[in-house]
């Protein structure tokens, strides 16, 4: 390949990632959580906090729980995706496959997202950050990537998805947007942590801005952590691997200039715990979950935003499984797992997992 | 000539793949060029004197001719 076939094939992904691993580092700086300055799975757990699905860690005192807030990234990423969709014609509502198996797929992707402690995206933040744990959780990403990849070739199917109306396309979108006014103009109507994870903050503008220009990118690059591996594995193709390649470099670099990195180690890493078992098998459910629905949570928000409903739906599913995580104590903290039913949830969760891989089957022969 | 098919969901690329591959035609699977789609789905690439389109599946949403110029729509399944 030449030096203007390998730019055509790799630029944008590589630029892409680059920019949104700039972008976690810089969302840090402005007031974000460590190591999580871009994470799908805890901020769509934040907003499910804002609209008080759950109150994890309340405080009577403080009047709030730990993680509420309306994350604008969230907004930030459905909105610049729906932009450049529409200014470029991509903007194509469609949706109707399977979007119920969709929803509870969802659920548990979230649910060992927050066993893990975040979603691919933070996964690989944390690993640019000199987190370790994160390299566990990627061999488990990886491991249920391949779990995944072993039923698609054997004939998996969610079956396809049909043209929707123009307002079933918009419907994400538009309740993003509500979201974001709402909490520019009526706060108030909105829980919001006054400590922990959820009162660590960018400013609203600043966190809105970077996020629209990720999801613009995000949607030319079609960036994706779980089709980087599949495309690799599967296809050989190592474009989107690429992006996420580029993401622990820039977050690295940025931690180094910003005096952020500490070091590679499994201990005291930010929001993260210790725990090697559990940090695999959340991953692996994540990896396996998200290879049946098509793509990893920012994918999701990237193709709600182009009017895919079924990815619509499924950010809904991620927003409930973040609620069950922390109502049923099953996310995980920097002290280890959650105090409730983690291991059980957890076989319940793989079990759903294969009945849906197995009841999907058709034959590729015919 | 060489053709690039896209189709509704993986299996039916898959299924596509598998039949031209018995009826002899030299195919393989690709992810769908950013060009065609914003989808991040799979496709069909394949060499063939003909769009061979009794031999894809019923999910087939379009079929391209490669040419020098880039993709040029030849066929179309309705939405």
């Amino acid at each position: 390949m030449n030096q203007r076939g390998f730019l055509k094939q790799y630029g944008l992904p590589v630029l892409t990632g680059l920019l949104v691993g700039g972008a976690a580092v810089l969302l840090t700086l402005l007031g974000n959580p460590k190591n999580m300055g871009f994470c799908i799975a805890c901020f769509l757990r934040d907003i499910a906090g804002a609209l008080n699905l759950q109150r994890a860690g309340y405080e009577a005192e403080l009047g709030s729980g730990i993680v509420q807030y309306m994350r604008p990234e969230i907004v930030g990423l459905v909105l610049g995706s729906m932009a450049i969709a529409l200014f470029k014609k991509e903007f194509r509502p469609k949706g109707g496959s399977s979007p119920m198996i969709r929803f509870l797929l969802a659920v548990f992707v979230m649910i060992g997202a927050l066993v893990f402690l975040g979603c691919p995206l933070r996964m690989v933040i944390r690993i640019g950050g000199g987190d370790l744990n994160a390299l566990v959780g990627l061999a488990g990403f990886i491991a249920g990537i391949l779990i995944g990849i072993f039923f698609l070739n054997h004939g998996f199917s969610l079956k396809r998805a049909y043209k929707q109306s123009y307002a079933e396309g918009m419907t994400t979108p538009v309740l993003m947007l509500l979201l974001m006014l709402v909490l520019l103009y009526a706060p108030a109507l909105l829980a919001s942590s006054r400590s922990g994870p959820g009162s660590m903050r960018a400013p609203v503008l600043a966190a809105l801005a970077v996020a629209t220009v990720i999801g613009a990118l995000a949607q030319r690059s079609r960036l994706c952590m779980v089709g980087g591996i599949r495309d690799a594995v599967m296809f050989r193709d190592f474009r989107l691997v690429s992006a996420f390649l580029a993401i622990i470099v820039a977050v690295l670099i940025g931690n180094l200039i910003t005096g952020s990195f500490k070091g590679f180690s499994f201990a005291d890493q930010p929001i993260a715990h210790t725990d090697g078992l559990w940090n695999f098998l959340g991953m692996t459910m994540v990896g396996w979950g998200s290879v049946l629905l098509g793509g990893c949570p920012l994918r999701q928000l990237i193709l709600a935003g182009e009017g895919n409903t079924d990815s619509g739906i499924t950010v809904m599913g991620f927003i409930a499984g973040a609620a069950i995580s922390h109502n049923f104590s099953l996310a995980s903290s920097a002290a280890g797992i959650g105090a409730g039913p983690v291991a059980q949830t957890m076989i319940l969760g793989f079990a759903l997992l294969a009945a849906v891989s197995a009841a999907n089957l058709e034959r590729v022969e015919v | 000539m060489n053709y690039a098919a896209t189709f509704h969901t993986h299996l039916a690329a898959l299924r596509s793949y598998k039949r031209l591959s018995a009826a002899g035609v030299s195919a393989r699977q690709a992810p769908v060029p950013r060009s065609l789609s914003s989808s991040c789905g799979t496709c069909v690439l394949y060499q063939y004197h003909q769009p061979a389109l009794d031999l894809l599946d019923g999910d087939l949403e379009a079929v391209y001719q490669m040419t020098t110029e880039g993709y040029q729509l030849i066929h179309q399944n309705e939405e």
